[in-house]
């Protein structure tokens, strides 16, 4: 195998074709001059054709089987392609250009879409074929389902729609399958679990026998249809060998043709066979049988006794590894996923958020660091692509190489590996009820969201949740001042109020109202959800699924890793109620009735005022008097969302992933007590100090952070921008030992920026020249050139971390 | 911070800044403290707001409102407004400091506060964590700290029994016998020398060169020493200074030497203390010559840097 050189490397990264989602809506506004995707994205209705087929062909069956015959009708016939350039294959959809909707979910919205902003992502023939497929699908879908679920509940249907506090969002699917077992086992090898189970209930004949065994035989059907379609790989493959003139390219399809072979079904004997192993049931998995946020594989846990076996045996070159690790990159780079232009608020320069999780400790409590921990690093240093992101779990035993390494990437500005802390969610995971072992093996599959290889954590992150809207309506006692609504709780009048407890408590009071709301929204839902969309490939891969013959929707993990609403602008909270408890209360200077009766005309005529609150302490400068109230916003937000469960008795939680809503949401919050300005974006992260008001240097936003107690709260996500040169040369150094402290203060997360303000502004007035600048967004990287005008500015106003 | 103005207590030091995430004042990740107070008068100096021995104003126009409370408070009618915005006369004004205290803007900040050596010794520690990390600690800089030698001293010491690393940053300007009484709780000195001509020394720093050079010996026998010299473009860059500079680094035996390039940034900060800035005409010095007063001062065998 001859080593790829720089330029080759490149043209492969480009070969591929980017379905980022754009940012088109803000609140909600529409952002103008922008398409949804890049152009040249064209929506593939190739699986939804075949779905479609196959439940008409199985009308009355059992929705178990019904959703097994669809994924064998899709895997059987959709077309395969293999590139010339592919040692590693799959897709998705039937041309690399295409995104495709899961039509079983909604109709409306792409529907709506394709009809009209989006109208060229579809030509004519395939908008009258849509026209039709939907016609089948009215009444049918989860949201139609979900919707005569809400009947005669008329309270649902009202929270059920964004009004500004609170985004419901429908697909938010995650969860990690056990890939350890497909490469030990094989799926042969599961499909004789699911034998030995049924020959078992034969004999015992439990009281859902019918259930189970429809279950059971589901399982069977699924994945034998997955080896199956891997076997028309490896026909493919053999196909375009034979035509093939290039001896090296000849040999390079028959290996593939017998890789594909051989694996899913059979226990993974090589590198190449494991990380093909991995595409083809991440593929089938997150993609085709159900579309589902993230990834998580633990990658070099999993991976490298297949590379430390390859290299003894003389098979494999530390170059040729690098070249399938670019490759099993490159091919979770180009999956994408269509979003409702309402969601691109929460998504903006989103794909599909996943992430590969590299250190940490086993289950024993073992540094797992080995060289797929290296490898994988200095993979993305010959390339980098926006997805998957690498989390770089840190423990006290992470080896300072690792750290130096990890260093060198961030450097690029690609945005990764991000900072996980074990020391802040291991035992955070251990709370929520996860055994010893699983808490150990923790992982994180997209952003910061926490999961665990193998076990039934479906992890939905249902909500976004505007916190800061939820301390206006309780400046407002719940009355929309536009309506006069009672919309929010009838919380007590504020003029009222004596003390910040007071103020805290109302808001406390909004949030459990809107949060019953969104919660029973959501639990309607999932029962829509596990009655009619059963998944019976994801439940093989899923521990304990096969051993009580049930599918993963009807039941969850023991720990309460399951229900998650992702919190948005808790900080503006917490400095809104300093700069109240401040100038209300301690100091008097400006009476309550005066400050909302400003704050509603924005401040109009009164800077004065609006600077006194910009003048109150603020969070990440290392003060107490606000990181204190910072703390117990965090902890008594998240108290509450604990309260609710949903029907497996599975708790909710607060997610600090935040994504793109922090400046999504933001719009439809009016101007708060901190001194923010009606639709101003805002913290930028669930931890992230205000931009440009952690004025004390990055030591003290550390400082700030490691305040909150993550044990008490939840998962975090912190951004600092940092300029190149910090991380170079004398001062990589300072840098590590910079790292190193904000481990041994025990923040759960931290990643970077790493790009000067000028290069910012530079690609915003010649985005021409800076096609290839990616920054972090949130839990996610994006292209710069991507992202709205004001999701730009929402990045370029982080405040710029450097020498002093 | 309280609206005392002057008044000053026993215990008290001036302090004008304290800078945590200093990184190019010692080894690892420090803490600075800037006091207040110079005994020179640098005309390069980028903090001139470091100078005078007492509390004054800073005006940030940029961040002016409008709203006319500095106006109204200011008892000698120093402030007006105008279409061009808040002017101050700065011939008129006391530094009573009423104007800061009211502004909700800062657009006029008070530089220079009274504290305690327990206030600095909170927010040095605040950050002890990354000086574990980091083998960094705090350092003293200003102005000239000297010049509250004895709150300094009581400062060092208490970071020390803390295991807190302490430097000093000094122009050396100061009585032995203060000096000597400081050093004993500081594990570095970062000492700065311009010239070597004391002539050319009282010029640009308003004083002659003999005591500083005279303590610098003695103290870089009693302390790990860095000296530090500013290059100052068509000042104290002649190959003369730069080769003498070198030799006596090299009798007094330092450990290491840095060469901090003379820069702007300062310059803005006259008239924002309704100062004039004397170095107009200065530009920052080209690489070649750092280069050169490097390769100057390594050939007579000692480490040399160029910093910032």
């Amino acid at each position: 195998m001859k080593t790829p050189t720089a330029t080759e490397v490149k043209d492969l990264n480009e070969r591929i074709h980017l379905k980022s989602v754009r940012n088109v809506r803000r609140g909600q506004e529409v952002e103008e001059g922008i398409d949804i995707y890049r152009p040249g994205v064209k929506v593939c209705l190739e699986r939804t054709r075949l779905l479609t087929e196959s439940y008409k062909m199985t009308e009355g069956q059992s929705p178990m089987m019904r959703q097994a015959r669809a994924l064998e009708r899709i895997l059987l016939n959709m077309s395969l392609y293999i590139r010339d350039w592919e040692q590693i294959v799959g897709n998705y959809a039937s041309n690399p250009d295409a995104v495709f909707w899961p039509i079983e979910q909604n109709w409306k919205s792409v529907h709506r879409l394709l009809h009209g902003e989006g109208k060229s992502l579809l030509d004519d023939e395939g908008r009258a074929e849509l026209d039709e497929i939907v016609e089948y699908w009215d009444g049918k879908t989860v949201s139609d389902r979900r919707k005569k679920a809400f009947a005669g509940c008329p309270d649902l249907e009202k929270y059920w729609k964004y009004e500004g506090t609170m985004l419901w969002s429908q697909w938010s699917d995650q969860g990690v399958p056990n890939y350890e077992k497909v490469i030990s086992i094989g799926l042969n090898g599961i499909i004789r679990e699911a034998e030995g189970k049924l020959q078992e209930i034969r004999r015992t004949i439990p009281s859902d026998y019918n259930c189970q065994k429809e279950f059971l035989e589901a399982v069977t059907i699924s994945l034998k249809a997955t080896i199956e379609w891997a076997r028309r790989y490896a026909e493919k493959a053999r196909e375009l060998a034979k035509s093939d003139k290039d001896q090296e390219r000849k040999k390079q399809l028959e290996e593939i043709a017998e890789i594909c072979e051989w694996v899913p079904a059979n226990p993974v004997r090589t590198l190449h066979e494991a990380l093909q192993s991995f595409i083809f049931t991440h593929i089938v998995r997150d993609q085709i049988e159900f579309i589902t946020l993230g990834c998580g594989i633990r990658f070099d846990m999993v991976m490298n006794p297949f590379y430390k076996k390859d290299l003894k045996e003389g098979r494999i070159t530390r170059e040729k590894a690098l070249e399938l690790v670019k490759q099993t990159r490159l091919h979770l780079e180009e999956l994408g996923q269509m979003y409702s232009p309402t969601l691109t608020q929460v998504y903006g320069g989103v794909q599909v958020l996943q992430s590969l999780v590299i250190g940490g400790v086993d289950s024993e409590g073992r540094d797992i660091t080995n060289e797929m921990s290296y490898l994988i690093l200095d993979s993305v240093l010959e390339m980098k692509t926006l997805q998957p992101s690498i989390a770089l779990r840190v423990h006290d035993g992470t080896p300072k190489d690792l750290f130096v390494k990890a260093i060198d990437v961030i450097r690029t500005g690609v945005g990764y590996p991000s900072l996980q802390n074990d020391k802040a969610l291991i035992p955070l995971l251990l709370k929520w009820g996860c055994p010893l072992e699983d808490a150990r093996n923790y992982t994180i599959s997209g952003c910061v969201y926490l999961d665990i290889q193998g076990k039934n954590i479906l992890r939905r992150n249902s909500t976004y949740f505007s916190l800061p809207r939820c301390l206006w309506w309780a400046l407002r006692q719940g009355i929309d001042p536009k309506t006069g609504e009672q919309y929010g709780a009838p919380t007590p009048d504020p003029t009222t109020f004596t003390s910040i407890e007071d103020v805290m408590d109302a808001y406390l009071e909004q949030v459990r109202f809107f949060m019953e709301k969104q919660v029973q929204v959501e639990n309607v839902t999932r029962s829509v959800y596990a009655e009619y969309y059963p998944r019976p490939f994801a439940s093989a891969l899923t521990d304990g699924c096969i051993e009580r013959g049930q599918d993963l929707r009807s039941w969850a993990y023991s720990g309460r890793v399951e229900s998650f609403a992702i919190a948005v602008g808790p900080t503006n909270v917490a400095d809104s109620l300093a700069a109240v408890k401040k100038f209300v209360f301690d100091e008097k200077k400006s009476p309550m009735a005066e400050l909302i009766k400003i704050i509603d005309r924005n401040w109009e005529g009164r800077e004065d005022l609006r600077q006194m609150m910009l003048s109150a302490p603020k969070f990440g400068n290392d003060d107490d008097y606000v990181d204190m109230i910072a703390n117990e916003v965090h902890c008594r937000t998240e108290q509450v969302i604990e309260k609710f469960s949903d029907f497996c008795g599975s708790g909710f939680h607060l997610d600090g992933s935040a994504v793109s809503a922090t400046y999504g949401l933001s719009l439809d919050t009016p101007a708060t007590p901190d001194g923010r300005k009606d639709g101003e974006a805002f913290a930028d992260g669930s931890l992230s100090p205000m931009p440009a008001a952690d004025v004390s240097g990055p030591t003290a936003v550390l400082k700030s952070c490691s305040k909150v107690d993550t044990l008490q709260s939840y998962n975090y996500l912190l951004n600092q921008k940092f300029l190149p040169g910090f991380l170079e040369g004398e001062n990589k150094e300072i840098f590590y030992n910079y790292l190193k402290s904000w481990a041994d203060l025990g923040i759960s997360h931290i990643q970077f920026n790493v790009v000067d303000k000028e290069t910012l502004l530079d690609a915003q007035n010649h985005p021409e020249k800076h096609g290839g600048l990616v920054v972090r967004v949130a839990g996610y990287s994006a292209y710069f050139v991507d992202l709205s005008r004001g999701l730009q500015d929402h990045i370029i106003a982080r405040t710029e971390q450097g020498f002093a | 911070m309280s609206a005392r103005g002057f008044e000053r207590l026993n215990d008290e030091g001036l302090v004008f800044n304290i800078q945590k995430f200093s990184i190019h004042d010692g080894p690892g990740i420090r803490t600075t403290v800037f006091m207040k107070g110079c005994s020179l008068q640098c005309k390069w100096c980028s903090n001139p707001e470091s100078i005078k021995p007492y509390p004054e104003i800073m005006a940030f126009d940029i961040r002016c409102i409008g709203c006319g409370k500095c106006m109204q408070t200011c008892p000698v009618g120093a402030i007006s407004f105008s279409e061009k915005g808040r002017e101050i006369d700065w011939a008129k004004c006391t530094l009573c400091l009423e104007c800061a205290w009211v502004c909700p803007a800062k657009a006029i900040e008070c530089i220079g506060t009274y504290v305690t050596v327990d206030d600095v010794l909170k927010k040095v520690e605040e950050d002890s964590i990354f000086y574990q990390n980091s083998g960094g600690g705090m350092t003293v800089s200003g102005g000239e700290a000297l010049l509250q030698w004895e709150f300094i001293r009581e400062l060092f010491k208490r970071c020390r029994d803390r295991g807190i690393h302490t430097a000093l940053d000094t122009t050396g300007n100061a009585p032995w016998r203060k000096i000597e009484k400081v050093l004993e709780h500081v594990d570095l000195v970062l000492y700065d020398c311009k010239h070597m001509d004391t002539r050319k020394h009282r010029e640009g720093t308003g004083v002659g060169n003999e005591l500083i050079l005279k303590n610098a010996e003695k103290v870089a026998l009693r302390v790990r020493t860095w000296l530090r010299i500013p290059l100052i473009p068509d000042y104290n860059d002649s190959e003369w200074n730069i080769r003498e500079l070198a030799e006596f680094a090299s009798r007094i035996n330092v450990e290491k030497v840095s060469i901090l390039p003379y820069n702007e940034l300062g310059g803005s900060k006259y008239p924002k203390l309704g100062q004039a800035y004397r170095m107009e005409e200065t530009a920052a010095p080209d690489v070649e010559s750092l280069q050169k007063a490097k390769e100057t001062i390594e050939s007579r065998g000692l480490k040399a840097e160029i910093g910032r």
